[in-house]
């Protein structure tokens, strides 16, 4: 049972991979974060199924962690990431309350 | 090998079907509004089956709490996420990819 | 074991890449980006290196805040850089005003 949780794992690490392959060739920033998206939802899985595989619960609190940190960076690059998104965010939005 | 065994091992192979899926909409889709479609969906149901495998094999129902708290985390921390970048996208004014015909 | 061994092996060259082309990145944004992405695998191999406590530091820290970090600087870098390229094409403007200006005093 343990060498399947290992093999699951390792095939959600190659996924991770792969997607490593969008940073590197993804046209924009925000094709970037989606990837870094993938790497925090794959990346709390395969510490699941590492947990599972080795029983210690400490990498649950990891993923835990993991799951947190991927909203945390989502909201922080929507707020400062793209260039002069705050701004043109802000006088759309005012343009709505106007209209 | 028992039952609960036998389904743990259908749901974490189902579960990697999705990532799979998942990942393959992040390489190939045409831009950053479908490909935030493929990641906040297909990952998420993914993560659902590995945790419902993971939550058949431990022990304790404190550890099953555990496990439901961090899908239900990612779930909207990514419905969150998938909203403020597409919306960024836009401001950047980048143009939704159309069929061309 | 061998499929540990696979899963390291895996691991540190997805490691390596990342590490390299944050170090090669064109730009600062797309180097802060593939540093996020170092940090969350980085925290992986102390996993693997049965380091728990270890990689939840790197985590939450190493990986999350400095990435948080790094894009509110940026956004800081990129208005000032803003804010000068503005005052300099001002002066420029006045000093040309002026130069008109003493040029039709001149005839």
């Amino acid at each position: 049972m343990s060498a399947f949780f290992q093999l699951a794992a390792l095939f959600l690490l190659l996924n991770v991979g792969a997607g490593l392959l969008r940073i590197l060739r993804g046209r924009t920033t925000a094709d970037r974060l989606l990837a870094v998206q993938l790497f925090g939802t794959t990346g709390t899985a395969i510490l699941i199924l590492l947990s599972l595989a080795t029983g210690e619960s400490a990498y649950q609190t990891i993923a835990l962690v993991f799951a947190i940190l991927a909203g945390v960076l989502g909201i922080v690059f929507a707020r400062y990431g793209q260039p002069s998104a705050p701004a043109s965010a802000q006088s759309q939005e005012l343009k709505h309350e106007l209209n | 090998m028992s039952l609960i065994d036998l389904i743990t091992i259908l749901l974490i192979g189902a579960g990697c079907f999705f990532f799979l899926a998942g990942t393959l909409g992040l390489l190939r889709l045409p831009d950053v509004f479908t490909r935030s479609h493929a990641i906040t969906k297909a990952d998420n149901v993914g993560l659902m089956l590995i945790m419902l495998a993971a939550a058949l094999q431990v022990e304790t129902w404190a550890t099953r709490f555990k496990l439901g708290l961090i899908w239900i985390l990612t779930l909207t921390a990514s419905a969150t996420v998938a909203h403020l970048i597409g919306r960024a996208a836009l401001n950047a004014e980048q143009k939704p990819w159309e069929e061309s015909t | 074991m061998t499929l540990q061994l696979a899963f390291d092996v895996v691991l540190i060259v997805t490691l390596v890449t990342c590490a390299w082309a944050a170090l090669t990145a064109p730009d600062l944004l797309r180097s802060v980006v593939l540093f996020i992405a170092f940090g969350l695998l980085l925290s992986f191999v102390w996993v693997r290196l049965q380091a728990p406590d270890v990689a939840l530091a790197e985590a939450a820290v190493g990986s999350g805040l400095t990435g948080a970090l790094l894009l509110s600087t940026l956004n800081v870098m990129r208005q000032k850089e803003a804010q000068i390229a503005q005052e300099s094409t001002d002066a420029a403007r006045e000093s040309e005003s002026e130069q008109e200006v003493a040029v039709a005093q001149d005839s």
